[in-house]
């Protein structure tokens, strides 16, 4: 588990980098890409991997708001490297995989999985956000 | 004072370009427009902002006339020139800047240096192979993932981003990402070679489109949303067929029995 966290973090930072995130960022979107992966991992023990990717991105989103108020800076930082370890990349190489050897119905099990997991995260992203940013303040006395 | 207004319209627009072709929202982008032209006191602007194109117009009865179109590409995403405009705009609100010294800082933030190449190289690799072990990757896979990570970086760095058409770019870069995979699979170090590949290819995932557009949608844009959609749909179709092009050819000289 604390090796699956550290691989998420650093990964997660290091993908911070390419997107160009300054460097007092990179602790927090490793946390978040963390979390996530701690998040992920426990509840792929009792649901589905779609419900899974949904909850922890409810988790991700709602963290990267979290630190975006209180670091002062616009979420999507935290947003963009945060979900990178949900999106379904292993679907899509099975997708191709799969098709190149000719196994049609398994290549779209797969390409149709890799969507449901894309539109998990469209939903978690879109739920949180429509959160008041009141929410997100709490605690916070300068922004009263 | 007429002038000014020029400038100031001058310098909105141009704190708009930043942050749209570095990957901003379009509503942080109306947003930071709109409180930047409202703060030095002109009232009758409005603007409209699509994913690659933003258009501002102002004027009436007491204020000069004036306009701007501008086109605006779609480029890699500075995440870090985004936070800076946001940084700017609040100080702009609370302290209010004469707009020439708005008009440097902005130029300081259109200027900002990009990570040293080797740093983005060893972050794309480093992050590969990270993503490879979360993929259920052994260590071996790991620093497979992390070599071809790095030359892929290397090769979009040198010769996709200067050279080829986005399309173009993703196709080859998961062809050689999956080419590189094979051949460390089989030569060097690895024991399984799909790990390596989902592994290697995440640098190449269409990120901050995807993100973008589901914000874009969720605002009611669906303009940008679409396009940033089938932005991002199109780089990962280009992912998928690059890595099936090599396995076929691959498939094809080994008989069908290595897959």
């Amino acid at each position: 588990m604390m090796i699956q966290f550290l691989a998420a973090f650093i990964g997660t930072a290091a993908f911070a980098l390419l997107f160009g995130v300054e460097k007092e960022y990179y602790f927090y979107c490793g946390l978040i890409g963390g979390i996530g992966r701690i998040f992920y991992v426990w509840l792929t023990g009792s649901f589905a991997i779609t419900e899974s990717t949904f909850f922890t991105t409810l988790v991700i989103i709602f963290l990267s708001r979290f630190f975006a108020v209180r670091k002062k800076c616009p979420s999507t930082i935290f947003v963009v490297s945060g979900i990178l370890p949900l999106v379904p990349g292993a679907g899509i190489y099975w997708m191709a995989y799969y098709f190149v050897i000719n196994k049609i119905e398994l290549a779209s099990k797969n390409g149709f999985s890799a969507l449901k997991i894309a539109v998990a995260i469209v939903l978690g992203i879109v739920f949180i956000f429509e959160l008041p940013q009141k929410i997100f303040t709490i605690g916070l006395k300068e922004n009263r | 004072m007429k002038e000014n207004e020029r400038e100031v319209l001058n310098a909105a627009v141009m704190a708009g370009r930043i942050l749209l072709e570095s990957g901003a929202e379009i509503f942080r982008v109306e947003d930071t427009m709109g409180r930047m032209i409202k703060k030095y006191g002109i009232e009758s602007s409005s603007s409209v902002v699509f994913s690659n194109a933003l258009f501002i117009t102002s004027g009436n009865e007491k204020e000069k006339y004036f306009a701007k179109v501008m086109h605006i590409p779609i480029s890699a995403s500075r995440l870090d020139k985004v936070a800076a405009i946001n940084q700017l705009s609040r100080e702009i609100e609370a302290n209010g800047y004469p707009i020439s010294e708005v008009k440097e800082k902005l130029y300081e933030i259109q200027n900002m240096p990009q990570k040293p190449e080797i740093f983005r190289i060893l972050a794309s690799g480093i992050g590969s192979g990270c993503f490879c072990y979360l993929f259920a990757g052994n260590l071996a896979d790991c620093l497979a993932a992390f070599l071809a990570g790095c030359i892929l970086y290397a090769y979009i760095i040198f010769i996709s981003n200067r050279y080829l058409s986005k399309m173009v770019a993703n196709i080859t870069g998961s062809a050689l990402v999956t080419l590189l995979a094979l051949l460390l699979y089989h030569f060097f170090v690895g024991d399984h070679l799909n790990q390596m590949v989902i592994g290697s290819i995440i640098p190449l995932l269409p990120g901050v489109s995807f993100t973008n557009s589901i914000r874009e949608f969720a605002e009611g844009d669906y303009i940008s949303g679409s396009v940033r959609l089938l932005d991002a749909l199109l780089v990962i179709f280009s992912i998928a067929i690059g890595v099936g092009l090599v396995f076929s050819i691959y498939n094809r000289l080994t008989g069908g029995g290595m897959l």
